[in-house]
């Protein structure tokens, strides 16, 4: 989970960590009701994806007038392909130097990756080791606050000073909240030598916000803006709607082969809606995911025929078929047509279901065929 | 790596076997010929202090003994390798207890394990010199003889190929049209699709390399992390002289979202298809972009009829 800056800095301010003032007005949303700080601003366009600078998402503002001109010019509107979900205006900050501190996961050795650089700004990572001082560390969790300490000890004064308070407090934040990625970029070197975060960067792993009742709380909140991890918390499975202009809905099982669906379907020029691992292994006799995953393409005009693909090395096809048959009927409002592909286990019962049933289905056991089928059907709705 | 886990005959125990999926696994494993000794109930690994269910070994579920710990049932079966089929915030515990057991390998396809407990996790398998391979790991498998986990008889068929893969079903439909072309497997490792886990594709390079028979190598790769980038210079390290396929999924996944599995993430130029696909082309890897290709691609190299035409 991509937690958008303001909701980062509203983390690290709860638990007393210094983040300028500020104030967040949702998309769509009347700057004239939200109390802003008083003087020269930022506004910073609220998006779950870094370069917002470069993409002009970030500008300043003197009065309350420019504050909502800018607002108006980006309201409603992509940055770089990403939704805005709204803006943060913030207290500009009198800073004598800008730094760097990120804490993430390294996969290849199990560690936290700490890096601290004496120069923040943009693509700190690729200059890191260029321009003045970047230092990396992997560290256990439990050394973690002696290992900034012993990191931040080789900076020079006063970042030192700085970054020595800072560094094991986010430490504390990232591992508290079982967070994969903390970066603060800028963090602000103050002139009284204090620090302030500048921007930060917050991803919460999806897998521990069962036991973090915070990020919970949050994404309870505001499920419009983390939609795939809300839907993964209520549903149990992933989808991630990639192009909601999208003219082919997945629905089908598996990370991997849905991802190389989409893959080699973008790769054609094709536009398909959605990623989705429905994980049909934990159906239970219940068509609750399928008829969500339905109604989430339904909800889609753009989509013209619907793509199943199910390889059951254990799902018992029959029981999926009457399950896609019972969903269907759950579901009257997605009248595309349906290509699914099942192969495994009681194919040719499956197959007796779908042609009994009153669906709009074809069965094709080899995907490629049911691509092409797929792909046909498309192009019929098109010139139809 | 200990080879001779790997062993078709090794023995195993299912931590987690009296739960619904646990029971089905144990049967279906059996069936399939693998060296299942015995199991430890859903409820042991999960709340250590409540009694077992069948302590002992004494009753048990169907002809499996079921063990109220590992250190009973390793005691009692000598079991090298243990099934974890535990929820995802049991598996911490899980893992202490097959550990203090001194099981050797741990195969664990629990899905949602959260990643700071993985990194206490794989800190306490290496500490130990054990093998872990997930979580979310749909297993692995000497094909023909024996399976740990649930990777589909459909796509087990013995053949040629070491696989070594971060997604399940993208290696299943890989793999099936290979055996329908007449090219099987040696031995299937999946490696799961977390940002943190136990062996990685640079880790089993040398597994691979000095598997007899293993005559070339699929690799079912994705985006997030490094590890594709880790593989490729594993072999360039170990002069990996046999044939090496790759797929890389997601090379069209946007960016900061999860794309089911939790290492499928991309941060700015971090874990990009670009970078992976760089890294494996420079190691000599034959990358394709599709299924269709990389079937084509190895069919023509392994498929029995390749052989003969070029000997």
């Amino acid at each position: 989970m991509f937690l958008i800056e303001h909701h980062g800095k509203e983390l690290l301010a709860s638990h007393g960590l210094p983040v300028p003032a500020g104030a967040f007005v949702p998309a769509g949303g009347d700057v004239n009701v939200v109390q802003i700080p008083g003087g020269a601003v930022m506004v910073k366009a609220q998006v779950a994806s870094g370069g917002r600078g470069k993409a002009g998402g970030i500008a300043s503002a003197a009065t309350r007038d420019d504050v909502a001109r800018i607002i108006a010019a980006l309201d409603g509107r992509t940055l770089d392909g990403k939704p805005i979900y709204g803006f943060r205006i913030e207290q500009r900050v009198d800073f004598a130097h800008e730094t760097y501190v990120s804490l993430s996961i390294d996969g290849e050795t199990a560690r936290i990756r700490l890096l601290v650089s004496t120069q923040g700004g943009i693509d700190v990572e690729a200059r890191a080791g260029n321009e003045g001082t970047a230092l990396t560390a992997l560290v256990e969790p439990k050394n973690l606050a002696a290992a900034a300490a012993a990191l931040c000890a080789g900076l020079p004064s006063p970042i030192r000073e700085a970054l020595s308070d800072a560094v094991p407090r986010l430490g504390e934040v990232f591992v508290r909240h079982e967070a994969t990625l903390l970066e603060v970029n800028p963090l602000f070197i103050m002139r009284d030598d204090g620090w302030v975060a500048g921007d930060v960067k917050l991803v919460i792993d999806d897998n521990a916000i069962v036991r973090q009742p915070m990020i919970a709380a949050l994404l309870e909140q505001h499920p419009s803006i983390y939609p795939e991890s809300a839907r993964k918390l209520v549903n149990g499975f992933d989808y991630v709607e990639v192009d909601p202009q999208g003219e082919i809905g997945l629905i089908t099982t598996g990370a991997g082969l849905s991802m190389q669906l989409i893959d080699e379907l973008k790769a054609q020029g094709r536009r398909p809606l959605n990623f989705c691992d429905i994980r049909s292994g934990q159906f239970r006799g219940d068509p609750a995911r399928l008829i969500a995953v339905m109604q989430w393409i339904a909800a889609r005009p753009s989509v013209k025929v619907v793509l199943v693909n199910i390889f059951a090395g254990i799902t018992d096809l029959a029981e999926f078929a009457k399950l896609l048959v019972q969903a269907a009927a759950a579901v009257p409002e997605l009248r595309a047509p349906i290509v699914a592909r099942l192969i495994g286990r009681n194919l040719d019962e499956a197959r007796q279901i779908l042609a009994g049933s009153p669906l709009a289905v074809t069965l094709e056991p080899d995907l490629d065929r049911a691509i092409a089928l797929t792909l046909a059907t498309l192009d019929g709705a098109h010139h139809g | 790596m200990d080879s001779t886990l790997f062993d078709p005959a090794v023995p195993v125990i299912i931590q987690g076997i009296t739960g619904r999926a646990g029971r089905t696994h144990a049967q279906l494993m059996q069936r399939y010929g693998t060296n299942v000794v015995g199991g430890v109930a859903a409820s042991a690994t999960a709340a250590p202090s409540l009694p077992s269910p069948a302590s002992g070994g004494g009753s048990g579920w169907g002809h499996i003994p079921v063990f109220g710990s590992c250190r009973e049932a390793v005691a009692a079966t000598k079991a090298r390798a243990s099934l974890l089929m535990v929820p995802p915030l049991s598996v911490l515990p899980a893992v202490e207890d097959a550990l203090s057991g001194g099981v050797a390998l741990l195969v664990c396809i629990t899905e949602g394990v959260p990643v700071h407990d993985t990194l206490e996790i794989v800190r306490k398998v290496r500490e130990r010199g054990a093998v872990l391979i997930g979580p979310s790991t749909p297993g692995i498998a000497v094909p023909g003889r024996m399976k740990i986990g649930f990777l589909p008889d459909a796509a087990l068929t013995p053949g040629p190929l070491g696989v070594m893969s971060k997604s399940g079903t993208l290696s299943y439909e890989v793999c099936y049209r290979l055996a329908q072309r007449g090219v099987g497997q040696s031995l299937w490792i999946g490696s799961g699709g977390d940002p943190v886990k136990g062996a990685r594709f640079a880790d089993l390079v040398p597994l691979f390399r000095s598997h007899a028979e293993t005559r070339a190598v699929l690799v079912i790769g994705e985006i997030g992390g490094t590890e594709e980038e880790e593989l490729a210079e594993a072999l360039t390290r170990a002069r990996f002289t046999k044939p090496v396929f790759a797929l890389l999924a997601g090379t069209t996944a946007p960016e900061g979202v999860t794309m089911g599995h939790a290492g499928a993430m991309i941060h700015g130029t971090r874990g990009t298809a670009t970078s992976k696909i760089t890294a494996l082309g420079k190691a000599g890897v034959r990358v394709h972009a599709t299924m269709h290709e990389i079937v084509e691609d190895a069919a023509r190299m392994l498929a029995p009829a390749a052989q003969i035409a070029q000997s």
